[in-house]
Order: structure tokens, then sequence, then C-alpha cells
């Protein structure tokens, strides 16, 4: 499997080069183009585990419902995918190091030799704060596929290090975090606009995105016809 | 191939591989200079970009090039960038916010997607055309068309697309005959023909508004895209999601239908995909505005009762 991320940073697409009999999975709606051998399933979960407890769980992580499993059949083949925001896409290499943390609507594509879980939570108490607090857990071995809403960038954290939740894509599982209150007091932190913050603690990456896509939906609400 | 020069912060062209060969065999360029070429994801030294260097070999492009007259075929199998063109025009700020300057000569007209001139001469003239008729309101579609003309002198327009993302020019050549999804389209010479052609319903059920524009004839063609183009040459069988068409050439086979089986097509969130088979090109665009505009739909205000 080979992954190519090409136009970056504003109108990324990723071309995936597949051999026969090799498989990508990718959250629905993400294929924008593929090979015409390609075989495509879909299931509601990891393919052989598909449950409609799975199905609901992603109902519930605000990702598409499906996911897409592609296979070329017969000789190689390519599958290209894109997303429906303007943004970068980022190829991490799953390996030995820890589980990677993935903002639901970050995840685009990964190898069926990465374990995807959906029921793990750890955020859910900060539901109530209105932005998306879902994550996918991913661990295994093998390529993972990313997009972020604008740029990408990593911050190395050593020691304490505070990231807007709208700004998180992913971590890394070996850091800790907190979900607090960006000012003194929670009314100051609203009426700041900056709402929840997510302090980390520890050793590890966190991957930023230079927009928040809740921010950009926010502006445009108001100008949208009313339904 | 079209490549991009830039020097000194200044851009130039795009130029064909050919006349980009023959300005550095001739010292007009230097191999330091920077280009860009189509499909490539950054700007690098001219003499990386492949075919540049290496002048003896001649590039890929060029030995599938038909011969130097080709009998006219009425299907042409393979769209092949030639450099050739009937305008002189230049594409700045590509690939995000591609806009597009073209030179017209005194008293000759140029056909251009209504409402996207931007800038132009005094001595342009403008008047209105609209193509397609009844079936393209009934899909929610309609193309204009204005020709600007350049009145006793020659004239510049500056024509900038309604979505941001690239822009690919085409010389049609007489032979060729080019699918273009309707709102792709940007502009062309006077001597290209613009025909919009019924999908009936495989292409109204989409939903996607898979119109497309037929354009035969000879003389330029640009189309546009949102977010990035890619070209994929097409040899056999290739799948592309109808929202992500933007154009290919006409010997291709094309049909709509569904990715994988019945169930896939309500659940996998494929929608429905165009399967292209034969020889040829297509161009897809990264990102489709349908997908964006039901990003936005959960933020629309409630209506008041």
């Amino acid at each position: 499997m080979q992954i190519e991320i090409t136009h970056r940073p504003g109108n990324s697409a990723a071309r995936v080069s597949l051999q026969a009999g090799e498989t990508i999975t990718a959250e629905g709606g993400a294929m924008i183009a593929m090979s015409g051998h390609m075989q495509v399933e879909t299931t509601t979960h990891k393919r052989d585990k598909g449950s409609i407890l799975g199905a609901l769980k992603r109902l519930v992580t605000g990702e598409s419902l499906f996911l897409n499993h592609f296979t070329p059949n017969g000789g190689p083949g390519e599958v290209i995918f894109g997303t429906a925001l303007t943004g970068d896409m980022m190829q991490f290499q799953m390996g030995s190091g820890p589980a990677l943390l993935v903002q639901a609507g970050s995840y685009v594509a990964s190898a069926p030799s990465v374990d995807m879980d959906m029921s793990w939570q750890g955020f859910g108490k900060a539901l109530f704060s209105g932005e998306s607090m879902f994550w996918i857990k991913l661990t295994g071995t093998g390529p993972v596929l990313i997009n972020s809403f604008g740029a990408i960038y990593p911050i190395q954290v050593n020691g304490e290090y505070i990231v807007d939740t709208g700004h998180i894509v992913a971590f890394e599982e070996s850091l800790n975090f907190e979900i607090t209150k960006a000012g003194k007091s929670w009314m100051a932190s609203f009426l700041g606009g900056e709402g929840m913050v997510c302090k980390f603690i520890g050793q590890g990456t966190v991957w930023c995105q230079s927009h928040n896509a809740g921010s950009f939906g926010t502006a445009l609400g108001p100008i949208l016809k009313p339904h | 191939m079209q490549i991009t020069i830039n020097r000194n912060g200044e851009n130039h062209g795009p130029y064909a591989l050919e006349q980009v060969r023959e300005m550095v065999a001739n010292g007009t360029l230097q191999p330091t200079d920077l280009a860009h070429y189509e499909g490539a994801s950054d700007w690098v030294p001219l003499d990386q970009v492949p075919g540049v260097a290496d002048s003896g070999a001649p590039p890929v492009l060029e030995a599938a090039a038909p011969a130097a007259t080709p009998a006219p075929t009425a299907t042409q199998e393979t769209f092949v960038p030639t450099g050739e063109r009937e305008h002189e025009f230049r594409v700045e700020c590509k690939p995000d916010f591609a806009y597009l300057t073209v030179q017209i000569p005194a008293n000759q007209t140029l056909k251009v997607e209504a409402s996207s001139m931007a800038t132009m001469s005094t001595n342009m003239e403008m008047k209105t055309k609209m193509k397609g008729g009844l079936s393209r309101f009934l899909g929610g579609e309609s193309l204009f068309i204005n020709e600007f003309t350049a009145q006793g002198g020659p004239g510049e327009i500056g024509i900038a697309p309604g979505s941001p993302g690239d822009l690919e020019h085409c010389y049609l050549d007489g032979t060729k005959e080019i699918f273009l999804q309707s709102s792709a389209y940007v502009g062309s010479g006077m001597g290209v023909e613009v025909d919009s052609k019924w999908q009936g319903f495989k292409g109204f059920f989409s939903g996607e508004g898979l119109f497309l524009l037929r354009c035969t004839g000879r003389g330029d063609l640009w189309f546009n895209t949102y977010g990035a183009i890619i070209e994929i040459p097409v040899d056999g069988n290739y799948v592309v999601d109808t929202g992500h068409v933007v154009a290919f050439t006409g010997g291709l086979q094309y049909g709509v239908e569904s990715v994988g089986g019945l169930k896939s097509l309500f659940l996998s969130g494929e929608g429905l995909v165009c399967r292209f088979s034969g020889q040829g090109n297509v161009w897809i665009q990264t990102r489709h505005p349908t997908a964006f505009a039901q990003w936005t739909f959960p933020f629309r205000p409630t209506k008041n009762n």
C-alpha cells in the first residue's frame, strides 16, 4: 500500500495505490475516484465485526454511519480520497508507539491492520461544551489518513500544554488530558468565547488544525437560510 | 504538460514542455528558474521538471502524441496537450485561486461564462447569450455565456471563476471532443461549439447536477474546478464520484451507477458514481460544492413561527 498526498495544504487529496488483494478502509463519502476494478464493501464497523451497536456508536460520534472497504480485484488499483472542507491531510504510521486518538471528523482512512475503537469516550464528560468531543481510538500497525480544517501542525508536549478543543485533530495516548476552562472562572471562559480547552499532561504529540470548523460554521450560520 | 515559470516572484506562462525546452536551449530560461507543472505539488527548479533536463530523450507525453498530420477521427482517444493555443493567455495564482487573463486581438470575440469577468480593457464590448434551454432550468442549472469583443483595437480580459480552485486549458483542434460538467465552463474561443447535452434520467437521478456540455470545434477552451484538479489517464475502466467529475474526453464511454451493491447505494455515503471505460482522460476535482453546502446545514438558524 502506498499513500501519496497531493495538492497540499488547501485542496489536499490522498491517492492510495493498492496491490491486488490489499484493502483500505475509509469513512463513508471520502472516496472521490477509483480504479474500475475496485471492489467496495460497506459495513457498519470494522470488516467481519459489523454490529448494529457499532453503527450506533458511529452515529453518535458524528461520523457517517458506515465504513467502506476498497479492494482491487485481480490486479493493482488505486483509490483517491478527498474531504468536504478545505484543508490538509496527514499520513500517520502506526507502529510500536502509543495508540492514537483521532477527532471523529478528522478520520479519513486506515489499513485493515489498524484497529478502530469507537466506544472510547474519554471526552464524553465534555459533551455539554457544545463542541463535538468524540474520538476514535486507533491501535495496531499500519498507515492512517487524517484530515484537518486548514493547516495541520504537530506540538510536542513535554509537561503541560493547552489546546482549544476545536483545534485538536489527534493526539498520542501517552498524554493525559483534562478538560478545563480557558479563563479564571467558567463565566469568563464562556463570555470570552473560548469555552472549553484541553490541558495535555505528560509526553507525546498533539496534532492541531489551524482553523476551528465549529467557529467557521457558526460564522456562516446567520447568513444561511433558516430551516 | 503545461509549465509555469517563476522568476523574481513573477509568473510567466504557462508554456508547453516543448516551448520550455526551446527556451532553455536558447538561454531565455535558466535551469535554476522556479517551475510549476501540472500535477506537481510544489515549485521546483526547472531542471527537475521531468522532460526538461534530459532533452535527448523525448518525454512520455510527446512520445504518445499523434503524428504531425493526424487523420481526423470521429473519436479522439487520448487528449495530449500540445501547447497549441489560439489566444495569448496566462493563469496566475494557481493552484488554489487560479485566475485567467486572455489577450484578445482587435475586433475578435471571446466567449466567457456569465458573471466571471473580473477586469477588462475599456474597449471590450459585451453581449449576453444563453445556452441550454428548458432542460437546464428543470435541472436547476443554467449557463449564460457572454461574448466579449475587442472594439477597434486589441483588448484584455481577466476572468475569475466562481469557485476557488484550479483552471485547465485545452486546445481543440477540430478532431477532439471534450465533455464538461456545466459549472466547470470558464470560456472558449469563437471556433469552439458549446452544446448542452441532456443527460435524461441517469444524470438527473444522481441529484448532483451531472449536466454536460459538449465542446467541439477549433480553438481554446478553459475550465475550472472547486479544489485542486487531478488529471487521470483512463485505459480500461475508472470510477469517479459524480460530484467530482469535471471534464472528460469524448472517446470515453460513461454510465452512472452506484458503488457496490444496493446496500452500498444507500449506506455507503458515496451516492452515485460515474464509470468511464475506454481510453481517454478524465479531470476530477478534489472538493465538491454540494458536500461543503451539506456540511453547513447544521449551522443554519431555525425558522421562528
